[in-house]
């Protein structure tokens, strides 16, 4: 096994990235359960297409971000078409040294009061 | 119940279109993607409204269009090692990826990249195209209209053959070709004889290379026998053209027909309704256009308004498209069937 790259060489990770990892944060989910918390998350404004999806899984998976999970929560729900996805240690890492850097942008905008109610006149021109 | 009809109609298109997505990627994920649009699809169900269907089909439509470009190239990158390949990949990938990122696309490209693919598709690899007569009759039903296949059987050279699902005509392939007669038409017949081939008929049963074919697609109307169209070759007589007589002339030996090389037998399916090889002689393998791949719509119409449209067909169209469109085998995927060699 080749030595796993430093988290930081995969930032930024897309918005789509992201959000996957943070929905397998909490626990192991399969593709419909992702998109579900994804949309949660995002207040509908993220719907993930099965084709987005799966093809970030894909490279992710390659990355060693995320792996595939034997478990099966509930088998009376379950559909052997459905697998589970589990975030590796890597991923953890990953999704941690992004939401620092999110987190550091956003300061950055608060000390710039972005976040303020705007002002008349300052987003046009001047 | 008209949502869950829908519904289902979602689903069985979806199922077609994850075909666009690269081979590998397709079997790892093609199942989970389907059952996450169904998932998809119920949760739509549950909500009230109408337009969000259609909300959800364009962003679907959307979602489709761009990873499947994303995954073409991908799986294009995976497969040429050659520099300036990795080079072409690289500008396509910064010219893709930099519209992206300085703004997203929006609703007039995603639709405008969606038109280009179309275009492309209609006229290079898939062509438009209805079945007038009643010949391929249990398998492919006048009126269907579908959409062949213009690439699996087009030889592009030892390069492209790796990247193109490229294969050779095989038996038992339903096939579209220029009728040799009057390569102006287009007809749809099955292959019964590959180059080498040795074909016989024995009170309407095929025997090819001396085995007795038992032909699970075939239809018969007619329970006479005629000596010429149900035992050929022989009792050679009614109904032959030039190129057919040509064809006994010179490749039959000893009762059987011996499909020269280049060369394809083919007949329809509905077999004592069939003008066929029988008749106009073997197809040049340079006559084949390609195989049906999706019939798209199947309306039940005569024949003579299916190859010449008239405003009445257009005004029959109108007003019976619901009652004379054929549901059940509207986005059908016909398939290539093997006959068993019963001895």
């Amino acid at each position: 096994m080749s030595k796993p790259p430093p988290p930081e060489e995969l930032l930024p990770l897309t918005p789509p990235v992201f959000h996957i990892l943070l929905a397998l944060a909490e626990e192991e989910r399969h593709g419909y359960g992702i998109m579900q918390d994804v949309a949660g998350q995002t207040n509908d404004a993220l719907q993930l297409g099965p084709g987005t999806l799966y093809g970030c899984l894909k490279r992710m998976l390659a990355a060693g971000m995320v792996e595939e999970s034997d478990v099966r929560p509930d088998p009376a729900l379950d559909d052997e078409r459905r697998r589970y996805y589990r975030m590796t240690a890597l991923g953890h890492r990953v999704v941690r040294a992004e939401a620092q850097r999110l987190a550091g942008a956003v300061s950055a905008a608060k000390a710039r009061r972005l976040f303020d109610r705007p002002r008349a006149g300052v987003t046009r021109g001047a | 119940m008209p949502q869950s009809i829908l519904m289902r109609w979602f689903c069985r298109l979806y199922l077609v279109m994850l075909y666009a997505y690269p081979r590998e990627f397709r079997l790892q994920f093609g199942g989970e993607m389907q059952q996450l649009f169904r998932d998809r699809c119920r949760q739509m169900t549950r909500t009230p409204g109408r337009w969000h269907w259609l909300r959800f089909a364009m962003q679907s439509a959307a979602d489709w269009v761009s990873t499947m470009f994303q995954e073409r190239m991908a799986a294009v990158r995976d497969i040429t090692v050659q520099d300036c390949a990795n080079k072409t990949f690289q500008v396509v990938r910064t010219v893709w990826s930099a519209g992206r990122k300085t703004q997203p696309r929006g609703f007039v490209s995603e639709w405008a990249m969606t038109l280009i693919v179309f275009l492309f598709a209609t006229t290079t690899l898939v062509q438009a195209y209805v079945v007038p007569t009643g010949s391929m009759e249990g398998t492919v039903m006048i009126g269907d209209h579908m959409l062949v296949d213009r690439v699996t059987y087009s030889n592009p050279g030892s390069w492209g053959s790796h990247l193109l699902p490229y294969r050779d005509v095989q038996r038992g392939d339903i096939v579209c070709f220029h009728y040799p007669e009057d390569i102006r038409q287009i007809y749809v017949k099955r292959v019964i004889g590959i180059p080498g081939d040795r074909i016989h008929m024995e009170n309407k049963q095929v025997v090819r290379n001396g085995r007795h074919l038992r032909e699970s697609y075939t239809q018969h109307i007619d329970p006479r026998l005629d000596p010429y169209r149900d035992n050929f070759p022989q009792a050679p007589g009614w109904g032959t053209t030039a190129l057919g007589r040509e064809m006994l002339a010179n490749n039959v030996r000893d009762g059987e027909l011996i499909v020269p090389p280049g060369r394809l037998f083919v007949m329809g399916d509905n077999r004592e309704n069939s003008e066929d090889s029988r008749y106009w002689g073997l197809v040049p393998r340079d006559y084949v256009v390609g195989t049906p791949v999706l019939i798209y719509w199947s309306y039940d119409a005569p024949t003579a308004d299916l190859t010449n449209w008239s405003l009445d067909h257009v005004v029959d169209v109108m007003a019976h498209f619901f009652t004379k469109t054929r549901w059940n085998r509207t986005l059908m995927v016909p398939r290539t069937q093997q006959a068993e060699v019963v001895q």
